[in-house]
């Protein structure tokens, strides 16, 4: 693809034209809005892990004054709807069989399966009443054994929570080739091992979700705002695939969202609820959850524990990689759940080093938990962290350098393009390039002085790095729609959805940069089904990347439309008409006519040529990427650690990413530190837990630590900018969620460099004082 | 039901309450000022800051009725019209926002830490901030927004 | 939230005949951690009783060897507040590490300490401290006033109004954070006076306690090398996600040591 001719507005940090509402209280997220005559709805979630539900008596709750509605699994099945599908893209087990997908309801059907799940919609005139009514309704459940931790639930003899499902697997899964990795194990040298464990954790975007829903009785429609990143995929199988109602029949659209990170990206029950609810009462319908219900019910991330080996010749050379990962579902198959321990952990195996072979299986059975689906990398944080914690770990084992290590095994430049082991497409980048980068900006020199210091004040200090690699871009389509107002006013669609990435800007300033116009007078509009016809919405950072190119796309063809009236005014041939700077020329002469002239001239049939139509630069386009893109980087770390009570504190850090071409290195720069914050949340305090009767014991912010100001370092954060890819047209690779990718290896491995003295080697996510200290005195006492 | 008068963002006004209404309640549903926002049920987020007589509060974990007679600031309070405040300015400035719904909340905590020491510290400003969770950006264009904005607010 | 009336009295004699005559009635005294309650309906008081009002329950003095605290003074007051710094700065670090800045600008540290929650930092500087707690109808020294988890000597219906803190030779506060709400995971006040000393220890059981063997060993000697690990056995201490009984007994010997070199300067 042509990924030269991007022009002005593109590498400037540009402010953003979002922040003035945001700043100012003006935005408008789902809790802002309201309708007229709307009630009010609140969920009563299972307090049991597994239990058949004998009964449910409502009398007395509806009885109460205010209460409109209470709807019940019983209910539900009257109804007759579909449950909500899996769109995993893997859905094939090992020998062919598809993956065990069972009845996900919105509502539970005679048992329930996991603390949260709704049992019944409670509708009323405030919530305050619903949640009056929810105390009053009865429910009888009959406890049954559970199953909370994946490694539990595929023993024999454990649990079983769905009769489709043997030992609880939904499936199993494997990329690689197995030959070609035993032999490469037999002729190394020798092959290191290491059980780890990515832990359990969850988003917590600091907006919950919520929604409102209306009906009009008239049309048949319903229209549903939505805290949602994914709004036609969402209406698509909320309208279609469950409800029935034809998806022509609901117009899905998110207002501000405040943060998803993945976890608002599914289908959930609850706005599929009171679509229901707002039907049956022709009212609106709002519903916004608590935090603690959000711990409950938004979906988890990670949770996988894997044994990792290297293969590797006494020199240190890298020969093969084996990867067994048994990754929890919880209690259903979420809307990608199924994927990212299978294929979405698989993809990114062995990281930008070189293999003889690589082999990934991995096993996905479910549990009496919340349902798990991509969290911001999904799949790609546990392969880096699996991969980046082993090469330390193994150095420390032979007594080798683990950055000598690094540098021996990187995938030298000459060899690309390649296709990994794993069959990425690596097209560009520069491995060594952006190593060595990455060690000469993390102040290697003043390191040892540093140490001195912190052994001074009784601390260690520590450095490890990471080398990670990504796979970007999400839902390969995306339609950029832009059209052209008398009053100067450019609207321009996209259907891809920002949850506080920017869009607003990024796509402004590629559209008015491109067309030489002023990025004040584009409206934008996104996440809305009625202003385009497609939408990918946001997952795999594909922002920029599809959505981005569709908007680059666009401009390219409103310049060419633009050309022939331009043509036609000079009485040229279109192809002697040049762009550049908002201008149409024509080299050789004085013909000159600016963007905007030929935008006014549009709609004027004299200043038309006969092959086109008033209108002819109001033009939408859709952009279809081809393959993923491979965005790669290092990530290098310092920490001081306290021996005596094991407290940790991230002290240095230092980021050199390849993420193509920067658009925005402001916007960039931001997707970067909120990355590594998640990291660091992850590999430092962030821990979804339940106890073996499944109840959540992490069920609110008094328990579930997440990190705030002075947890973080201060960031440097540098761009490898040589490698601009030719998979979309903007030469970009995806930066959303690199951050959260390479920082959990790096923390972990500066932890363990700090701690090698005492002859501490590896410990599991996250790094609690607790579980540092006990490392230590374990290593002390062996 | 109590009846209170208050002055919020300089507008006098006043209404009836019902005593279990928090004061977010009343400033999102009575008063219409939906900037000032509700991310948790545990007092944790600070998403829900406003100030009152100077001083910031969380909203979720105080009941209208408290401030009976009280000066309550709220983000929608900030600005001159279309001139932000240099606060604002700083948080525009540095991108120290992303999604936007912990920022309310985090500008008005950046005010008043600086107007308790127009000399902050860096990490003055990371203790000073460890009310207010952002899941977005990491803090450190925070921080930067909260030392320029000092710089500005000190003129 | 389960609903409920208010009463704002101006008076303690408004404030207790309102409680007698309340049903089920609760005093409220800055609300930090009551209100976080009723909202998750864990409790469904008839009446709400505002001590905000109340005249004389507010404010610092200090007089020869005593700070004296009211009972509705702030958290924001007791750490910005001159005399508790050049008195007693402990106790001024203290209020200034209680939950963060918005809490510490409602919450009082009446409310704390009436409340006893075994996380919370107060208690542990009212017991090594050696406070007296003043009520509306006698005082009540620290050594009686905590009682069990969430539990005080308060009488039903008992107010307190003031807390008396003899200033010490020294004290010194180490607080380790639980990483999630920033309370105490442990906390331990050491004061010394007169070749006394006392150490509190806050978190890390189910109410604030002294420890008295680390008593006698810094009596003997008031330095960090006095507190061995050991001193405190694990068996009675709380168990957590955020930390074991055996993690916290470490945390105690290590929080008292570094107490003490602060302390000793």
């Amino acid at each position: 693809m042509d990924t030269t001719n991007i022009t002005n507005g593109i590498g400037k940090s540009q402010e953003r034209r979002e922040d003035f509402r945001f700043l100012t209280g003006a935005g408008s997220y789902i809790d802002d809005m309201n309708l007229d005559g709307q009630a009010y709805a609140t969920v009563l979630r299972s307090p049991e892990a597994h239990a058949d539900v004998s009964s449910i008596d409502i009398t007395e709750a509806l009885a109460l004054d205010g209460v409109l509605a209470i709807i019940t699994g019983e209910d539900w099945k009257v109804a007759g709807y579909n449950p909500i599908p899996t769109k995993s893209a893997v859905r094939k087990a090992i020998d062919g069989s598809d993956l065990k997908e069972p009845p996900h309801h919105p509502l539970a059907i005679d048992r329930v399966r996991y603390v949260g799940q709704p049992v019944a919609l409670v509708v009323a005139e405030s919530i305050d009443v619903c949640k009056d009514a929810m105390e009053l309704i009865d429910v009888d459940y009959d406890s049954l054994p559970s199953v909370s931790h994946q490694s539990e639930a595929i023993k024999d003899g454990a649990p079983q929570i769905w009769d489709i499902a043997p030992n609880n697997i939904c499936l199993d899964f494997e990329l690689g080739d197995q030959k070609a990795q035993k032999k490469a194990f037999s002729e190394a040298d020798h092959i290191v091992t290491l059980n780890l464990v990515n832990n359990r954790v969850t988003a917590v975007p600091i907006e919950p979700r919520g929604a409102l829903a209306s009906y009009d009785a008239g049309t048949g429609k319903y229209t549903l705002w939505n805290a949602s990143q994914n709004i036609h995929a969402g209406r698509d199988t909320i309208a279609d695939a469950v409800l029935g109602i034809g998806k022509e029949n609901l117009h899905h659209i998110a207002p501000d969202v405040g943060g998803g990170f993945g976890v608002k990206n599914g289908v959930y029950p609850e706005p599929i609820l009171i679509l229901h609810a707002t039907k049956l009462l022709e009212r609106p319908v709002k519903w916004f959850n608590d935090r603690s219900e959000s711990f409950l019910s938004d979906t988890h991330g990670r949770d996988q524990v894997s044994t990792v080996q290297l293969a590797l010749d006494k020199d240190g050379t890298f020969r093969g990689l084996r990867t067994e990962t048994v990754g929890n579902l919880g209690a259903f198959c979420a809307t990608v759940g199924p994927f990212t321990p299978t294929g979405g952990s698989s993809r990114t195996q062995g990281g930008p080093y070189r293999f003889d072979a690589i082999y990934y299986t991995a096993i996905a059975p479910f549990t009496n938990t919340c349902p798990l689906d991509p969290y911001r990398g999904a799949g790609r944080p546990e392969g880096s962290y699996q991969m980046d914690r082993i090469i330390d770990y193994a150095a420390a084992q032979l007594g080798m350098d683990p950055i000598e290590l690094r540098r021996k095994n990187l995938i030298p430049t000459e060899d690309l393009p390649m296709k990994s082991p794993m069959g990425l497409d690596i097209d560009c980048g520069n491995f060594p390039e952006v190593f060595e980068q990455t060690i000469a900006m993390s102040d290697r020199d003043g390191y040892d002085a540093r140490v001195q210091k912190s052994a001074a004040a009784g601390k260690k200090r520590g450095f490890g790095i990471s080398m990670y690699l990504e796979c970007t871009g999400g839902g390969p389509k995306e339609e950029a729609k832009v059209s052209f107002r008398e009053d100067g006013k450019i609207d321009l669609s996209v259907g891809s959805s920002s949850t506080g990435m920017g869009h607003e800007t990024a796509f402004a300033q590629i559209l008015a940069g491109h067309l030489g116009l002023e990025i004040d007078d584009v409206v934008f509009r996104q996440a809305d089904t009625e202003a385009t016809a497609i939408g990918g919405g946001h997952g795999g950072s594909r922002g920029l990347e599809v959505g981005g190119s569709a908007v680059l796309q666009t401009s390219r063809e409103i310049v060419e439309a633009g050309k022939k009236i331009a043509a036609h005014k000079f009485d040229v041939d279109a192809d002697k008409v040049e762009f550049s700077e908002g201008h149409f020329h024509v080299p050789g002469s004085n013909h000159t006519m600016t963007m905007r002239e030929a935008i006014d001239a549009q709609n004027d049939p004299d200043m038309l040529p006969d092959d086109m139509e008033p209108g002819a630069l109001n033009i939408s386009s859709v952009f279809e990427r081809g393959i993923i893109s491979i965005p790669n980087g290092g990530h290098a770390v310092e920490v001081e650690v306290d021996p005596e009570t094991g407290t940790i504190k991230v002290d240095g850090y230092w980021v050199m990413d390849d993420f193509g071409t920067i658009i925005n290195p402001m916007l960039a720069d931001g997707q970067v530190m909120g990355g590594v914050a998640q990291g660091l949340g992850q590999a430092l305090m962030e821990n979804i837990v339940y106890d073996d009767g499944g109840q959540l014991v992490t069920g609110s912010l008094m328990d579930y630590a997440m990190p705030r100001a002075d947890d973080m370092p201060r960031m440097v954060i540098g761009y490898y900018e040589d490698a601009p890819t030719a998979k979309n047209l903007l030469g970009v690779k995806g930066a959303g969620e690199a951050g959260c990718v390479g920082a959990p290896p790096a923390i972990v491995n500066a932890v363990c460099d700090a701690l090698k003295d005492f002859g501490v080697h590896h410990i599991d996510m996250p790094l609690t004082p607790e579980r540092v200290w006990r490392a230590i005195e374990d290593a002390k006492a062996s | 039901m109590p009846l209170i008068t208050v002055h919020v963002n300089g507008v006098e006004t006043t209404k009836e309450v019902e005593p279990r209404t928090l004061l977010s309640t009343f400033i999102r549903e009575e008063l219409k000022l939906t900037g000032t926002h509700v991310g948790c049920d545990t007092s944790q987020c600070g998403a829900c800051v406003v100030s009152i007589d100077g001083k910031t509060i969380k909203s979720c974990a105080s009941f209208a009725w408290q401030f009976d007679g009280a000066k309550i600031q709220t983000i929608e309070g900030l600005a001159n019209g279309t001139e932000l405040h240099p606060m604002q300015e700083a948080f525009r400035t540095h991108h120290g926002l992303q999604c936007g719904f912990c920022t309310p909340g985090m500008v008005m905590t950046a005010v008043a830490l600086v107007e308790n020491n127009p000399d902050i510290s860096e990490n003055g400003i990371r203790e000073g901030l460890e009310g207010n969770i952002c899941r977005c950006t990491g803090y450190q264009n925070i921080i930067d927004a909260v030392k320029t904005g000092a710089k500005a607010m000190r003129g | 939230m389960y609903e409920f009336d208010i009463i704002t009295p101006n008076s303690i004699d408004a404030a207790k005949s309102e409680f007698d005559a309340a049903e089920d009635g609760q005093f409220l005294a800055g609300g930090q951690t009551l209100i976080p309650v009723l909202k998750q309906r864990l409790a469904m008081p008839s009446d709400l009783i505002d001590l905000e009002h109340v005249h004389g329950l507010s404010g610092i003095s200090a007089s020869g060897d005593t700070i004296s605290i009211k009972a509705m003074t702030r958290h924001t007051e007791v750490a910005a507040d001159h005399e508790v710094q050049a008195a007693i700065p402990a106790l001024a670090k203290l209020a200034n590490g209680i939950g963060d800045m918005h809490v510490r600008n409602r919450g009082t540290i009446g409310g704390s300490i009436a409340n006893n929650d075994p996380a919370a930092d107060y208690p542990a500087a009212v017991l090594a401290l050696h406070a007296t707690i003043v009520t509306d109808r006698r005082e009540i020294l620290a050594d009686h006033f905590f009682t069990g988890m969430f539990e005080t000597a308060l009488e039903e219906g008992e107010l307190i109004t003031e807390i008396h803190f003899p200033i010490p030779e020294a004290a010194s506060y180490m607080k380790f954070a639980n990483p999630a709400t920033r309370y105490a995971l442990v906390g331990v006040m050491v004061a010394k006076s007169h070749n006394n000393v006392r150490v509190a220890i806050t978190g890390a059981g189910p109410c604030v306690f002294r420890d008295a063997e680390m008593e006698q060993a810094l009596m003997g000697n008031f330095s960090p090398e006095s507190i061995k690990d050991g001193m405190i056995p694990a068996d009675d201490l709380n168990t957590d996600i955020h930390a074991s009984r055996e993690y916290r007994a470490h945390l105690i010997s290590v929080m008292v040591r570094r107490a003490v070199a602060e302390a000793v300067g």
